[in-house]
């Protein structure tokens, strides 16, 4: 079965590693020079809390992105279908929280940092829960 | 729909892995579709049958409410 549009195996582990380069960017923000005092916040496009945003929020976003779209070592058709249906859940969770948020909350910068990642953490945890549950199943019988 | 895949590689003696590497699907699609728990498509039950040389309908049966 061919599978289009996804990423090659080795990006999940490069997508686990983007994910995680927010850890040291944050642990050190002084010492690699970031201010965010309110001067430093007029200054142009890549003033220090764009270049913080990109660094944590949207490298994490990529990192995600890559595991969650990389292939399977075995990719078969069941994998497919459970992808499928992983995306599906993924979307109405997305929407239920969304729906929800945007009714009850007025913070709609904090909502569309949620919309930017329930998406995608939804979808990895049901997607690998489904895969180590078929593992394990397949494990028992031999 | 019942399958007898797992009569089937008694028979040719081979296990859930070697018939999985035949038709190139992981070892836990074998697993969940003679659990019942996963139909396969038309290919890949086509490929199956392929590996045991019967008929399709030798192997994949339709069942009451299907």
């Amino acid at each position: 079965m061919k599978n289009h549009f996804l990423f090659p195996y080795w990006c999940r582990f490069l997508g686990w590693a983007l994910f995680l380069f927010h850890i040291p960017v944050v642990i050190f923000k002084d010492n690699l020079g970031f201010r965010f005092d309110e001067d430093s916040q007029a200054q142009g496009l890549f003033n220090s809390h764009h270049v913080f945003f990109i660094l944590t929020a949207l490298l994490m976003t990529v990192g995600l992105f890559l595991v969650a779209f990389a292939k399977e070592k075995i990719e078969d058709e069941q994998i497919w279908s459970v992808r499928l249906e992983s995306l599906r859940w993924a979307i109405y969770i997305n929407y239920a929280i969304l729906i929800v948020s945007l009714v009850f909350l007025d913070d709609v910068h904090h909502i569309m940092e949620l919309n930017l990642w329930v998406p995608l953490i939804f979808f990895i945890v049901r997607f690998r829960w489904v895969i180590f549950r078929l593992n394990r199943l397949a494990g028992r019988e031999n | 729909m019942k399958n007898n895949i797992r009569v089937e590689r008694a028979i040719k003696n081979i296990t859930q892995a070697d018939l999985a590497e035949k038709v190139g699907v992981s070892r836990q699609t074998i697993n969940t579709i003679e659990s019942q728990k996963y139909v396969p498509s038309t290919v890949l039950a086509l490929k199956i049958a392929r590996v045991f040389e019967k008929p399709l309908e030798d192997i994949f049966t339709l069942e009451e409410g299907d």
